[in-house]
C-alpha cells in the first residue's frame, strides 16, 4: 500500500474500495535512488575514467602532460625492477599485517561475543572504537614517538638490559606494526557481528558429542565465521594495500610503497600519466586478489561445509 | 504487486527531482565571493606563514583594509592548483609563494604573470641577481655544510670533503632537497649545476661507501642532529642558524665551490582575482622594515638590498659580498627539464633501504 493511501485513511476518509482503481502514485524510488547514484557516477567513475585516459598520455618533461595514446607507462613499470620492487613491497606489508590482525583480531572477537558480560563488552567496544574517532596520522604520529631512536621502545629495552638500542623506526617491521594498529579494530569488528550471528547451541551440541575445543573451532567455528573473516581479511587487505600516512610517516624516505609512490609521481614529479599508471596498477592487483581470493574461498567453503 | 508499483514509479520528474536537491546541497559549499578587498593567499603554512602573518601580511596589507585568506599547504599541492586552473575563467589564488624554481616551471607553463614593476616601488631594491620578471623575491639562502662543532674539529670545508671515510655513518640528508644535491654533485664534478648526469655518480657512491642517514622533514633532522645520530649534514643557512639559537652545537661553513642557492618568493597567478590587492601585497613584502624582521626571525637573507639590517645582524645571517658572488644560482630550464628524473634516480640509488 502506497504512502498516500494510508495518509488518506489514517485521515478519516473513506476506505477505498478494493474494486476501485488505484490511484496514480508515483513511487519515491527514484528519487532516494537518483542523487546516490548520480554522486557515485560523478565523483568516483567520472575521475577514475579521466584517470583512466591520463593514463595512456605521454609525460614530456617540462611540458607536463602530452595527449597520446601508448601503453608506454604500463611497459615501464613492467619493465623495471624497481617499481616491481615496490609493488612486492606493498603486498608483502598487507599480507602480513592482514594475517596479523586475523591471529591477534580472531581470539579478542570470540571474547566479545562469547565471554564477555554486557559491561565488559561495552567498554571493550568503546575502545575498539575509539582509536577509529582519531586520524590515522594523529596515530602513526604516535608510533613514531614510541618506535623512534630514542622513543619509548628503545628505551625499554635498555632499561631491561636486552639490547643497548633498539631502531625500529624507517623499518619494515615499524610499518607492519603501525598498520595493524591501524586495521585491528576493523578486523575486530567485522569478526564480531559475523560472530554474534552463529549460534551457540551449536558449539554446545558439538561438545556434547564429543568434539574438543580444537574440533570445535575447526570443524564449527571457523567454517562458520569463514565469510567474517573473509570480509575483515580483505577490509584489512585493502586498506593496507592503499596504506599512505604509515608508509610514509613510519617508513620513511627510504621505504617505498605503492600509495606514496602514486603520490610522488603525480604531486612531486609532476608525471601525471605514470602516476595513473601506478594508481590503475594497484587497483587492478588489489581487485583482482580480492575477488580471486574470495572466489576461491566460497569454492572451498562449499567443500568444507558439506 | 508492490515489486511493480516500485518500477513502474521510476519516473523522471521523481529523479530529477531528487537530483535536483542533491545539486543544490553540492551549491550550497560553493566559493565564498571574492568581495573587493578580498584576496587569496596560497603559502606554505607552520611557522613559515605564521612569521609572513606577523611581520608582513598584517602591518602591512590588512591594515589597509584587504581581508587575507590563507590557502596553506606544501608547493606540490599549490603547483596543481595552478595549473588545473590555467584553464578556468577564473582562478581562485591572487598571491602564490614559491621557491624560484618553481617559479620559473609555473611562468613556462604559463600559468602565472610578468609583473608590472610600475607597481611595486620597492622593487627597485631587489638584489641583482635575484631579479626576474615574473617572481618577487624575498628571502634566500644557500646550502652549506652545518657540521657538530663538539664532534667535527676540522669540518669539511669544501662540498668534496664529506666523501671521506670520517664522515661514515655520520652524513645527514634531507629528502626533500634531493634536487641541490644532485646539482651540487655536478658542481663538485664539473664545476657547474648543469652536468648532473656526470655527477651523480658520486651521490650513488656516497651512499653505497658512506651510508648518509635521510630525514623526511628538516625537523627530523634537527632532532638527528640533537641526538648525535648525525654530526655532518648538508642544508640551508637559514636552517643552520635556526638551529644554532635552539641551543645546538653547530658551526657553518660556507662552500668552497660556491653554495647552491635557493630564493623563496611569490608570484601573481594569470587568472588572479584581485590583482590589484596582489600588488599592494608584493610592495609590502618587499618593505625595507618588515624584511629586516623577517630576515631577523627566519635567518634567510632579505632579497631586499636596503633592508634595514643592524651590521651584526647583517654579518651573521646575510652572505659576504665574496660569498654572495660565489653563489650559484640554478639553470631553471635544465631544472624544469630533469627534476622528476631526478627524482626517480635518487629514490633508486639513494633514497632506498
Amino acid at each position: 500500500m502506497s504512502i498516500a493511501t494510508t495518509a488518506e485513511a489514517g485521515a478519516g476518509s473513506l476506505p477505498v474500495p478494493p474494486s476501485a482503481p488505484r490511484p496514480s502514485v508515483r513511487s519515491p524510488v527514484a528519487a532516494l535512488v537518483g542523487p546516490g547514484v548520480l554522486l557515485v557516477v560523478l565523483l568516483l567513475i567520472g575521475p577514475l575514467a579521466i584517470l583512466l585516459r591520463y593514463s595512456f598520455n605521454r609525460f614530456v618533461p617540462g611540458e607536463l602532460m602530452v595527449s597520446a595514446m601508448t601503453a608506454e607507462n604500463y611497459v615501464r613499470f613492467f619493465a623495471d625492477p624497481y617499481y616491481q620492487g615496490v609493488l612486492w613491497t606493498t603486498l608483502r606489508i598487507s599480507f602480513v599485517s592482514s594475517a596479523i590482525c586475523l591471529v591477534l583480531g580472531f581470539p579478542v572477537a570470540y571474547t566479545l561475543v562469547r565471554l564477555a558480560g554486557p559491561r565488559l563488552k561495552a567498554l571493550l567496544i568503546i575502545c575498539l572504537v575509539l582509536p577509529l574517532m582519531m586520524g590515522n596520522a594523529v596515530r602513526t604520529a604516535a608510533w613514531m614517538v614510541i618506535l623512534g631512536e630514542r622513543g619509548l621502545a628503545s628505551s625499554l629495552v635498555s632499561l631491561l638490559g636486552i639490547a643497548d638500542r633498539l631502531s625500529l623506526m624507517y623499518t619494515e617491521t615499524a610499518v607492519i606494526i603501525g598498520l595493524v594498529s591501524v586495521l585491528l579494530p576493523f578486523m575486530i569488528l567485522t569478526l564480531q557481528s559475523v560472530l554474534e550471528g552463529i549460534d551457540r547451541s551449536l558449539e554446545d551440541a558439538a561438545g556434547s558429542l564429543g568434539a574438543d575445543h580444537i574440533t570445535i573451532l575447526w570443524r564449527i567455528l571457523l567454517p562458520l565465521a569463514l565469510p567474517g573473516i573473509l570480509a575483515g581479511t580483505m577490509l584489512c587487505f585493502t586498506l593496507s594495500m592503499n596504506a599512505y600516512a604509515t608508509p610514509v610517516l613510519i617508513g620513511g624516505p627510504q621505504f617505498h610503497a605503492m600509495a606514496p609512490e602514486v603520490y610522488l609521481q603525480v604531486q612531486r614529479a609532476m608525471n601525471w600519466p605514470f602516476g595513473a599508471a601506478l594508481a590503475f596498477i594497484l587497483m587492478l592487483t588489489t581487485l583482482v586478489l580480492t575477488v580471486g581470493a574470495t572466489a576461491l574461498a566460497q569454492r572451498r567453503y562449499r567443500r568444507w561445509s558439506e | 504487486m508492490h515489486r511493480n508499483s516500485i518500477m513502474a514509479g521510476f519516473d523522471r520528474r521523481q529523479l530529477l527531482a531528487g537530483t535536483g536537491s542533491a545539486l543544490a546541497l553540492l551549491a550550497l559549499g560553493g566559493r565564498a565571493s571574492a568581495a573587493s578587498g578580498q584576496m587569496v593567499v596560497s603559502n606554505w603554512g607552520g611557522d613559515w606563514n605564521d612569521r609572513t602573518m606577523k611581520f608582513m601580511e598584517q602591518p602591512l596589507v590588512e591594515a589597509k583594509g584587504i581581508k587575507i585568506v590563507r590557502d596553506l599547504g606544501l608547493e606540490p599541492e599549490r603547483k596543481s592548483k595552478l595549473l588545473a586552473e590555467r584553464k578556468l575563467p577564473r582562478g581562485s589564488v591572487d598571491v602564490v609563494h614559491l621557491n624560484d624554481s618553481d617559479a620559473f616551471e609555473m611562468k613556462s607553463h604559463d600559468a602565472i604573470s610578468d609583473l608590472d614593476f610600475s607597481k611595486i616601488p620597492n622593487g627597485k631594491d631587489i638584489i641583482a641577481p635575484l631579479r626576474k620578471s615574473y617572481f618577487i623575491p624575498w628571502l634566500y639562502s644557500g646550502v652549506v655544510i652545518i657540521t657538530n662543532k663538539d664532534k667535527v674539529k676540522e669540518p669539511p670545508k669544501a662540498y668534496k670533503d664529506i666523501w671521506d671515510p670520517r664522515f661514515a655513518g655520520r652524513i645527514g640528508l634531507t629528502n626533500q632537497l634531493y634536487f641541490n644535491y644532485m646539482m651540487i654533485s655536478s658542481l663538485i664534478t664539473s664545476g657547474n649545476l648543469t652536468s648532473v648526469e656526470k655527477g651523480r655518480e658520486k651521490l650513488a657512491e656516497l651512499r653505497t661507501k658512506f651510508s648518509p642517514r635521510i630525514y623526511a622533514t628538516h625537523q627530523q633532522m634537527a632532532a638527528a642532529l640533537a641526538a648525535g645520530e648525525v654530526d655532518v649534514v648538508l642544508n640551508y643557512k637559514a636552517r643552520g642558524l635556526q638551529w644554532i639559537k635552539d641551543g645546538l652545537p653547530l658551526a657553518i661553513t660556507y662552500p668552497e665551490e660556491g653554495a647552491v642557492a635557493v630564493t623563496f618568493g611569490a608570484c601573481l597567478p594569470n587568472k588572479a582575482p584581485n590583482k590589484e590587492a596582489a600588488y599592494v601585497y608584493f610592495d609590502g613584502m618587499l618593505d625595507r622594515k618588515a624584511m629586516a624582521n623577517l630576515a631577523a626571525a627566519s635567518f634567510y637573507a632579505p632579497a631586499n638590498g636596503a633592508a634595514e639590517l643592524s651590521p651584526e645582524l647583517r654579518a651573521k645571517i646575510d652572505f659576504s659580498e665574496a660569498e654572495r658572488a660565489k653563489l650559484k644560482f640554478p639553470d631553471y630550464a635544465y631544472v624544469a627539464k630533469n627534476t622528476a628524473e631526478w627524482l626517480e634516480w635518487w629514490n633508486k640509488n639513494v633514497a632506498r633501504s
